[in-house]
């Protein structure tokens, strides 16, 4: 049995238009030790799957279903059905999360210190001294200079990579086994993405955790991802080691994705493929492929394009470990 | 008349034989009296209230109920006054023991002096001028006296006050020598403008703030927007006193009392021993009249309804309406009773007036005749029937008056315009005569129509006599240089006449037969409609449940404050 | 900071300079002459207006009549001569002759009136407004948020002359849970009760007004900083939804109340115009509306320039909280 395994995870938020399958049925594990990439635009579900296992979901708001059972050093425990006293005994402590804007994350009118010391003391009966070391230790870790002084110093006084290293640190401070990073990097310029990425690869091996990594841009992914995870309108689409996926991606939305990536091989002047059309309303969604409209491929499919808007394609393992949910039946794209 | 002046005095006897003490408080809008300097009091309201309490003259109206109120006794005075040399010459002696509130005796000096300030008319403002208008002191060239009073220093003839007001050896006894023959001179010395003023303690302007008091009570605190307490002078004795009563212990004066809470405080009875010094608002008075304006059975002996002593009426320029058949046909066209809904209907506004002269005023009226064909709701028949005469009779004003119309000034109020809609509509569907109406600023208002190159052809106005004697209304209201000649009458051919009658009975020495002649020329008046008379209209008094021997005192129009007494 | 402190002190300064200046040019240009006002409505007489005009220096030319009012702020002044003379010590901002005092005593006295009932007021409305907006927030959709709702609606609809009147009708005349005040105000050190009991309902009066506006703000900055970043941080920490609430969301939501409070307090002080009709508290805005509708020029100037002084210190004494509140700020300072 892997270290966290979801399955059939289900999300709905009562609106007064009607009811939104935010989530629909997910399914995935994730090891120690290993990257779990989830992909998708806006709206596909994936913030939405992490914060339903953070229990960070407003239980009056939505509708949660199906389970998601994480093996460990508390035990089994099933993070769905958990009462709201245990689940914040778990959060910050076994499962920590890192945000988008780290500038809007942090407290601004508390030092970092006051923050991570906060973080630290709620899970642990320690001395402030004890734990005021715990978050130089850890800024220290994430490699912020002169950490015990910088422990007074307030978030607006950071650059926007070191914001999100005090973040990382925050979220560390407590050695969780689960990391749940979304869009880590979204707000941060791109050499400072990369060593954000850098950070959290070098950590997780040093600290021997699972990292649920968040993005829409499978860019970030190839070299901070062991697999992944794409979804689309709540439900997984394709599923692959990293390689695999980059190599042969077997659903026409992932090849979409794919080739937003800027490369510097395209050379200049060419505008990046988007997906065109938007990803559909999630409210009364259409009973075949929810991404047929805007599918490009829909004609080649055995049965037509008729196929596809009819009936949904199941998620099938086209090569060991690589899962697909289309009715092209792996076909290169 | 009889049964009203027995119940004056079972009354009377009544309250003198109950135990004194407490506070009794007063409830008012205002922020402060408009004037507690004696002599700058001039309404009724006021005169009856520090007339009372504080300021004595040295003669007083009766304290009585219906018309034995007025009749004038002696006050600081040993008799109400001794007249010789026709009239022109008056004389009064003080009583012994009379004191201020430091002790000092009341000397004729101070009674002079005090009459000497209302001559200083740039600092003693708003006061009655009768010693101005009465006193044989010369005019200057610009026809005001040459005594300037008091606090005037250069080309100021002392003399001529001193000489017409003079003081005996003894200081007791001040005579007055008057430049015409006044009748009733006894009755205008009742004003607190005749009241006594320490000299030492005068401090002009200022003593409106802090006035030295003659009578039962003085001033402890006062403080506009705030309250006024009155504790027991001391100095003051019952028995150089004969007419005031001094009950309560205490008497509080509630400023800027918010209109609402002041009737509800009474309605509710939340201050038993409080009286409101304010007209009742109209949404209240259902609470505390039947419809027909007597007080509801819980009600009796806390509220009154009764005459005050005004007359409202319109006043037509007669000089700018010369025909009599179109100043008729506006009094028989308007719609009286829509106009008198307005002001509350009849059991709270008042009845039609016949005239200006109200019969609270006994000797002086009469009921008018010849207005036999008034209709409360107009009488278009009649109208139209004297426009038919005015047609050839005047036609040039019945041009006007059917053409571009006639001018009609009022006080910019709500009620004001809602009442001319009412003149406008009934005059020109009942005598087809247009009206246009001049809103003026309620507080210009007089100074407007007062300036005969600014007034309209109609006017809007009230008054009331300054004491029990037509004298102070007809010959007010009519003669030429009188204090308040809205219907400029002096071109019409009807004015010799009423001249010479009027200016003839003011000196008229019978008082029945003086009377007789005002109801008369009141007739006269009213033949030549020189004015459009309103209602003789009501006032609503309310006050606490621990209060009691409350009458309505007619010569000032006002509550008998003085007879009020706490129940303990 | 003190630097800081310093020139703001010095700019408030010179604004008050130039606010006086401003306000006796205004005076000196309107189309009415000051020496005629002094001897009432019914006055014309020539010599007195002339004499009070020598009196109180209106024969002077404006830049030196400007200059007197300064020296008679620092040094007093001396009206007239001989035995009419009077002194108003320093500050003296003029005599009225309307009031027959010095300006500077009858602000003194109305001071004190508006003072108690400004800070009573300021402290109701701060719980009221504050409780009642993080309950609504709190409770967002249900009841207690509907009752905040209604509350809301008919603080701000019903005019605080209406609300006053109506508890005096019902609260002192009819019901008679408070006796009617002996007085129109009792000073709070001569006796404490009676000073309650005449500042009571005009707190409550003004209260409800402003704690309906506190209210709907505080209910929306509290929900809207719910939604923050920060908060979702806080939360994936494990802190519980008391800590959240009190520690993270209300310093940041509640700090915007500090401008907000700080400046309809000062406008306050200048005077509750309609509050203090109703209850006849003989305060600074009496005050003031009795010196327009007189035309009394001394003490409109003198009021004037009161108003502006609170507006000016106050809006200091905000910017000094408010840095203290928020450290992005202190630091920008």
């Amino acid at each position: 049995m892997s270290f966290l395994e979801v399955s059939d995870l289900r999300v709905e938020f009562p609106t007064s238009d009607g009811l939104v399958k935010a989530v629909d049925g997910v399914t995935f594990a994730v090891e120690r030790g290993e990257t779990l990439a989830i992909v998708g635009e806006s709206g596909s579900g994936k913030t939405v799957t992490n914060l339903a296992l953070m229990g960070l979901l407003s239980k009056r708001g939505s509708r949660i279903s199906g389970s998601a059972i994480m093996k460990g050093d508390a035990g089994n425990l099933e993070l769905i059905d958990l009462a709201d006293v245990q689940m914040r005994k778990i959060r910050g402590k076994n499962i920590a999360m890192i945000f988008q804007d780290p500038m809007s994350s942090l407290h601004p009118y508390y030092t970092i210190g006051d923050q991570i010391i906060e973080a630290h003391q709620v899970h642990n009966e320690v001395d402030i001294e004890v734990s005021t070391a715990r978050a130089i230790e850890l800024l220290e870790m994430v490699g912020i200079p002169d950490a015990a002084n910088r422990l007074k110093a307030f978030p607006h006084q950071f650059s926007g990579g070191m914001r999100q290293r005090v973040m990382i640190a925050m979220a560390l401070v407590n050695s969780p086994e689960l990391l749940i990073a979304d869009e880590p990097t979204t707000a941060l310029d791109v050499t400072v993405q990369a060593q954000i990425l850098k950070l959290l690869r070098e950590l997780q091996s040093e600290l021997k955790m699972a990292i649920i990594l968040i993005t829409h841009d499978l860019g970030v992914v190839a070299g901070a991802a062991d697999r992944v995870n794409v979804m689309y309108a709540g439900k997984i689409v394709e599923s692959a080691p990293v390689g695999g996926l980059y190599a042969n991606p077997l659903m026409p939305y992932t090849h979409g994705l794919l080739a937003s990536i800027p490369r510097m091989d395209r050379g200049h002047g060419k505008r990046l493929s988007a997906i065109a059309g938007q990803p559909p309303s999630l409210i009364a969604l259409p009973a075949g492929c929810a991404f047929a409209p805007r599918c490009t491929f829909t004609e080649r499919v055995a049965g037509g394009p008729d196929r596809c808007k009819s009936a949904m394609p199941a998620l099938t393992e086209h090569t060991p470990g690589h899962f697909a949910r289309c009715h092209l039946e792996g076909a290169t794209l | 008349m009889a049964l009203s002046l027995l119940t004056g005095v079972l009354v009377s006897c009544s309250s003198s034989s109950g135990g004194a003490g407490g506070t009794l408080t007063f409830l008012t809008n205002a922020e402060s009296w408009t004037h507690a300097d004696p002599n700058r009091n001039y309404t009724g309201q006021h005169i009856a209230w520090f007339g009372s309490f504080m300021h004595r003259t040295l003669t007083a109206y009766a304290r009585a109920e219906g018309a034995a109120g007025s009749e004038v006794v002696p006050d600081l005075a040993t008799d109400t006054g001794r007249s010789s040399n026709g009239n022109k010459t008056w004389e009064f002696t003080l009583r012994d023991g009379v004191k201020f509130e430091d002790g000092s005796d009341i000397t004729c000096e101070d009674v002079k002096y005090g009459v000497s300030r209302t001559f200083a008319t740039d600092v003693i403002t708003d006061g009655p001028t009768y010693a101005i208008s009465m006193l044989d002191i010369p005019s200057a060239a610009d026809g005001s006296s040459v005594y300037k009073g008091p606090y005037a220093t250069d080309g100021n003839d002392t003399a001529a006050y001193d000489k017409a007001v003079t003081c005996s050896e003894d200081n007791k006894t001040i005579t007055f020598n008057l430049k015409r023959a006044v009748g009733d001179f006894n009755y205008t010395v009742t004003y607190l403008s005749f009241s006594p003023v320490p000299k030492a303690k005068d401090t002009g302007d200022q003593y409106d703030l802090a006035p030295v008091s003659s009578g039962p009570y003085k001033i402890e605190k006062y403080k506009a927007k705030d309250e006024m307490v009155l504790v027991r002078n001391e100095s003051w004795s019952k028995d150089s006193d004969p007419i005031r009563n001094a009950y309560p212990d205490k008497i509080v004066v509630r400023f800027g009392v918010a209109e609402e809470v002041r009737d509800q405080l009474i309605l509710n009875d939340s201050e038993p021993a409080a009286f409101s010094l304010d007209a009742v608002l109209p949404t209240n008075l259902a609470t505390v009249f039947n419809e027909d304006g007597t007080p509801k059975e819980e009600w009796q002996g806390r509220a009154l309804n009764v005459y005050d002593p005004y007359v409202t009426y319109t006043a037509v320029n007669v000089g700018k309406v010369p025909c009599v058949q179109i100043r008729k046909a506006l009094y028989y066209a308007r719609d009286f009773a829509a106009l008198l809904q307005l002001g509350g209907g009849p059991a709270f506004g008042g009845d039609p007036a016949d005239g200006v002269i109200k019969p609270l005023m006994g000797l002086d009226y009469k009921p008018v005749t010849g207005l036999e064909d008034f209709k409360p709701e107009g009488n278009p028949e009649k109208a139209q029937a004297l426009m038919a005469e005015a047609k050839t009779a005047c036609p040039d004003v019945y041009a006007k008056a059917t053409g571009p119309g006639l001018t009609f000034d009022v006080g910019d109020t709500d009620t004001n315009k809602k009442s001319a809609t009412i003149w406008i509509d009934s005059v020109k569907k009942n005598a087809g005569i247009n009206l246009k109406f001049n809103f003026i600023e309620p507080g210009q208002y007089y100074a407007v129509v007062l300036d005969p190159t600014k007034q309209g052809d109609l006017s809007r106005a009230g008054w009331a006599p300054d004491w029990a004697n037509a004298s102070t209304v007809i010959p007010e209201l009519f003669l030429e240089g009188a204090g308040f000649p809205l219907s400029n009458v002096g071109k019409d051919p009807a004015y010799a006449e009423f001249k010479q009658r009027a200016e003839a009975n003011l000196s008229e020495p019978d008082r029945a037969k003086q009377g007789a002649e005002w109801a008369a020329l009141n007739q006269y008046v009213m033949d030549q409609m020189w004015v459009i008379p309103g209602v003789f209209s009501k006032t609503q008094e309310i006050w606490g449940s621990k209060l009691e021997g409350v009458f309505f005192w007619e010569p000032q129009g006002a509550p008998s404050f003085g007879d009020i007494k706490v129940k303990s | 900071m003190i630097n800081y402190l310093a020139r703001r002190i010095a700019i408030s300064i010179a604004i008050l300079f130039a606010v006086s200046f401003a306000v006796y040019l205004i005076f000196a240009i309107l189309p009415f002459d000051p020496a005629a006002l002094t001897c009432g409505k019914s006055c014309n007489d020539p010599g007195i207006i002339e004499a009070n005009r020598k009196r109180l220096g209106y024969d002077l030319p404006i830049w030196t009549q400007y200059l007197v009012f300064l020296k008679g702020l620092f040094l007093g002044r001396t009206f007239g001569e001989g035995a009419a003379t009077i002194f108003c010590p320093a500050p003296s901002f003029g005599y009225s002759f309307q009031e027959h005092a010095c300006v500077t005593n009858s602000i003194l006295e109305a001071l004190p009136v508006t003072l108690s009932l400004a800070i009573g007021a300021l402290v109701l409305w701060l719980i009221m407004g504050v409780g009642l907006g993080i309950v609504a927030a709190r409770y967002r959709g249900r009841a207690a948020d509907t009752g905040s709702t209604i509350f809301v609606l008919i603080g701000t609809s019903l005019p605080t002359f209406l609300t006053g009147l109506l508890l005096l009708v019902f609260v002192v005349v009819k019901w008679r849970i408070l006796p009617y005040p002996s007085g129109n105000y009792t000073p709070l050190f001569e006796n404490p009760l009676e000073w309650l009991n005449t500042m009571i309902l005009p707190w409550i009066t003004l209260a409800f007004a402003y704690a309906a506006l506190y209210t709907r703000f505080v209910r929306n900055a509290v929900i809207e900083t719910l939604s923050e970043d920060f908060i979702r941080t806080a939360r994936a920490k494990g802190l519980s939804e008391k800590v959240v609430l009190r520690k993270h969301t209300l310093r940041a939501a509640l700090a915007p109340l500090t401008t907000m409070a700080g400046l309809d307090f000062a406008g306050l002080l200048g005077g509750a115009i309609l509050t203090e009709a109703v209850f006849n508290l003989p305060g600074l805005g009496r005050l003031s509306l009795g010196a327009v509708v007189d035309f009394d020029l001394p003490i409109i100037v003198a009021t004037t320039i009161l108003a502006a002084t609170i507006v000016i210190f106050m809006n200091l004494l905000v910017d000094v909280l408010y840095a203290f509140i928020d450290p992005r700020v202190r630091v920008a300072a």
